[in-house]
């Protein structure tokens, strides 16, 4: 990591504290914060208020973010910290069950059994984004990683001409105009390695040339179940945190939404201390990667089929259950949905005679 | 007594130390009658060591928690009874915290995700700013936000649910005056929020918390949510991690008492194999235990949330349900039933309806 030099000047300090730590070579803000106070001690051999009051000033000079207070971000004052915006999913159901759409600062996980239809968000995320931010869009690409298969090409150029079917509420010459194909960059990774020098490279720069507002991972387990032994899961644990903070880095600083696809592990045995269920009582598989991974996470979703349930009538499909397992801002609530050749939609509640979902209280 | 302290055990420059000693003082007593230019010639320190030395032994009684040890136990008693607690809006859990989380401490709260620590944090920052006239302290809130998880929107929520709640129950003329303050605007404007990514981040801002609690005295809680998001990647020197926790653990204790405000910090869970059993712990390790003075697990039994007790100096550890809602942090309004709906009005939580407990674990 790059270190900033201290300018010694700005510092609030008794010069002869800043003589003591530039003869201990102490050089950057954060090398002397990451101090401790005991070892800052012994670096500069100065006592321990001195030492305390060093620390208080360089926090001073290097505090980036102003203070400000929660009325502030609710009045929208402070875009930057807490955008009110997110990214729709293209359907007001969904939406509404996510209040809003996906959240733009931080990772939003999909989890599923495969051909449940996590793809299929993936994808249509693709398109959503590309729409200007008065129709739920942030006016930009996606990039998509590609872990597993090979992209859904065939499925991507069907849902681009299903556009205007599946957003009737949108002007029909906005949908035509955009040429949705062009703004979606494809990263196929086949190994860790591949995986992490995109993330650390490639996508940085399409992000940082506001080409891409949207982050696909599909999948993120494919890779880091694959690639470790069983006897492995300190080194896994520590790729797997990397990854994260640098995916949570590149959404942080840009704004951006991350999705990642996610696989299931079966539930085994009935009693596991270790096993974590997030209240969920009626499933037999939960997300994959363990709880390293799922403390990284902000937002987890669910994808599953339902269990004994008639086809649908029209062309939907057999209806399909979107979960949030936890998010800080909603509910543990759900929605049913179906895939549908225009895409993904969600089932309105007002259709549905069963029991809502337990905890539900907003919406 | 405190004269008797020996010189070395003070923090003052290893020189300074070595000069002090070698010029024949050795407790604090021994330099109560100098004054600073005296003991400069006399040790051979400069004058503004020795100044900053007298300061030290001087105003040592007066620091952190060296102040209480001149109180009688009643008296402490009563400075903590008057510190008071912030509510968490599930009475099950006040009664297991003896009333809330308690004032001019450090809580901890872990809990694997989604679990509902950070609702429970947000809960308390707003609970925390309730009318004095209605119980509440009506202090203001630090929140340092270190995994993005703060949705202002979320505490727009709980900030209405607990404005409802408050004019349900007014009654005099005075607390119906303190409603026209107490309004969602107040809450989110008395909630000052900090974003850290990284430990380095979250640590300057705790060097920089005293001076910040010194220019506002109405803060009555200070939440970190998490401690263990920035500490627990970045870092491959465990023992370094340990020292920098330490040193955090004990200005945040220093902080909590010397600004009576509650110190409220959240943790993850790791999991950890015991035996060839693997299990869920809290993360940072077996030191960081120490750290805070109560730590409250929370955690799943099936579809129901609970919360455990499972360090507390002053009170029996024990587990209670709870639920999650759209208002915010509740007791579980019937605990035998699987819960088909929340409660549409809002209008229970608070009440004095006392659950009995789904288990207890006796003292150890």
């Amino acid at each position: 990591m790059k270190l900033e030099v201290m300018d010694w000047e700005q510092l609030d300090v008794n010069p002869r504290i800043i003589t003591a730590a530039k003869k201990a070579n102490l050089k950057a803000a954060r090398e002397i914060l990451s101090f401790s106070s005991a070892d800052l001690q012994r670096v500069t051999r100065l006592s321990q208020c001195d030492v305390m009051s060093l620390q208080t000033a360089v926090a001073a000079v290097h505090r980036k973010t102003p203070l400000i207070t929660a009325l502030q971000l609710y009045q929208g004052e402070c875009p930057a910290l807490e955008p009110g915006h997110k990214l729709t999913l293209g359907c007001p159901v969904l939406d509404s069950l996510l209040r809003g759409g996906v959240p733009l600062s931080g990772i939003t996980e999909l989890a599923g059994e495969s051909g449940v239809g996590k793809t299929q968000i993936g994808l249509q995320l693709c398109l959503s984004v590309q729409y200007p931010q008065e129709h739920g869009g942030m006016g930009s690409g996606a990039v998509y990683i590609a872990t597993e298969d090979t992209f859904p090409i065939k499925r991507l150029r069907q849902l681009i001409t299903q556009q205007s079917r599946f957003r009737p509420d949108l002007p029909a010459e906005l949908v035509d105009s955009i040429r949705f194909s062009d703004n979606i960059y494809i990263e196929h990774t086949a190994d860790l390695t591949a995986l992490q020098a995109c993330v650390a490279q490639r996508v940085p720069i399409l992000l940082s040339r506001g080409l891409v507002r949207l982050v696909v991972v599909d999948s993120v387990a494919a890779l880091f179940r694959c690639e470790f032994q069983a006897d492995e899961t300190v080194e896994r644990a520590r790729h797997l945190l990397a990854f994260a903070s640098s995916l949570q880095r590149l959404s942080r600083s840009f704004q951006t939404p991350v999705l990642c696809i996610n696989q299931v592990t079966d539930i085994v045995g009935n009693s596991d201390p270790a096993r974590c269920t997030y209240g969920l009582v009626d499933t037999r598989v939960l997300p994959a990667l363990g709880m390293v991974w799922a403390n990284q996470v902000l937002v987890r979703l669910m994808m599953r089929r339902l269990e004994g349930q008639p086809e649908a009538s029209d062309s939907g499909g057999v209806p399909r259950k979107l979960q949030v397992v936890f998010a800080p801002h909603l509910p543990q609530a759900f929605c049913l949905c179906s895939v549908r050749e225009e895409g993904v939609r969600g089932i309105s509640l007002s259709v549905l005679s069963q029991p809502q979902a337990p905890e539900l209280g907003l919406q | 007594m405190q004269m008797q302290r020996a010189l070395s055990s003070f923090s003052f420059a290893p020189a300074v130390k070595v000069r002090l000693i070698n010029a024949g003082f050795h407790s604090a007593a021994d330099l109560s009658d100098f004054r600073p230019l005296q003991l400069s010639k006399e040790a051979g320190i400069s004058q503004e060591e020795a100044e900053e030395v007298l300061q030290a032994v001087r105003s040592e009684p007066y620091q952190g928690r060296a102040a209480g040890s001149r109180l009688t136990a009643l008296e402490l008693l009563e400075s903590e009874q008057t510190l008071g607690t912030i509510v968490t809006f599930c009475s099950d859990l006040d009664c297991v915290l003896g009333g809330g989380v308690p004032v001019g401490k450090t809580s901890e709260i872990c809990g694997v995700p989604g679990v509902g620590k950070t609702q429970l944090c947000i809960q308390l920052a707003v609970d925390v700013q309730i009318p004095v006239c209605f119980g509440g302290l009506g202090g203001q809130v630090v929140y340092i936000d270190t995994e993005g998880g703060f949705f202002v929107q979320r505490v727009a929520d709980m900030a209405t649910a607990a404005v409802d709640h408050c004019s349900l129950l007014a009654e005099d003329a005075e607390q119906r005056a303190a409603l026209k303050e107490f309004t969602v605007e107040t809450i989110l404007s008395n909630l000052f929020l900090f974003r850290c990514h990284d430990y380095v981040e979250l640590l300057a801002e705790i060097y920089l918390l005293p001076n910040f609690l010194a220019q506002h005295p109405e803060v009555r809680l200070v939440v970190i949510d998490s401690i263990a998001s920035p500490f627990r990647r970045d870092f491959e020197d465990l023992s370094h991690r340990t020292r920098l926790l330490n040193g955090l653990a004990q200005r945040l204790i220093q902080m909590a008492s010397q600004h009576s405000t509650a110190i409220v910090l959240t943790n993850q869970m790791t999991t950890k194999v015991v035996n060839g059993q693997s299990k869920l712990v809290p993360a940072l390790g077996e030191s960081w235990g120490h750290a805070a003075t109560q730590r409250l697990i929370l955690h799943w039994e099936g579809q129901q949330r609970l919360a455990s007790l499972c360090k507390s100096p002053t009170y029996k550890e024990g587990t209670v349900p709870y639920q999650i809602t759209g208002h915010g942090f509740r007791d579980v309004v019937r605990p035998c039933l699987p819960r088909t709906s929340a409660d549409p009005s809002g209008l229970t939580f608070g009440s004095a309806c006392k659950r009995p407990r789904l288990e207890e674990d006796g003292p150890p």
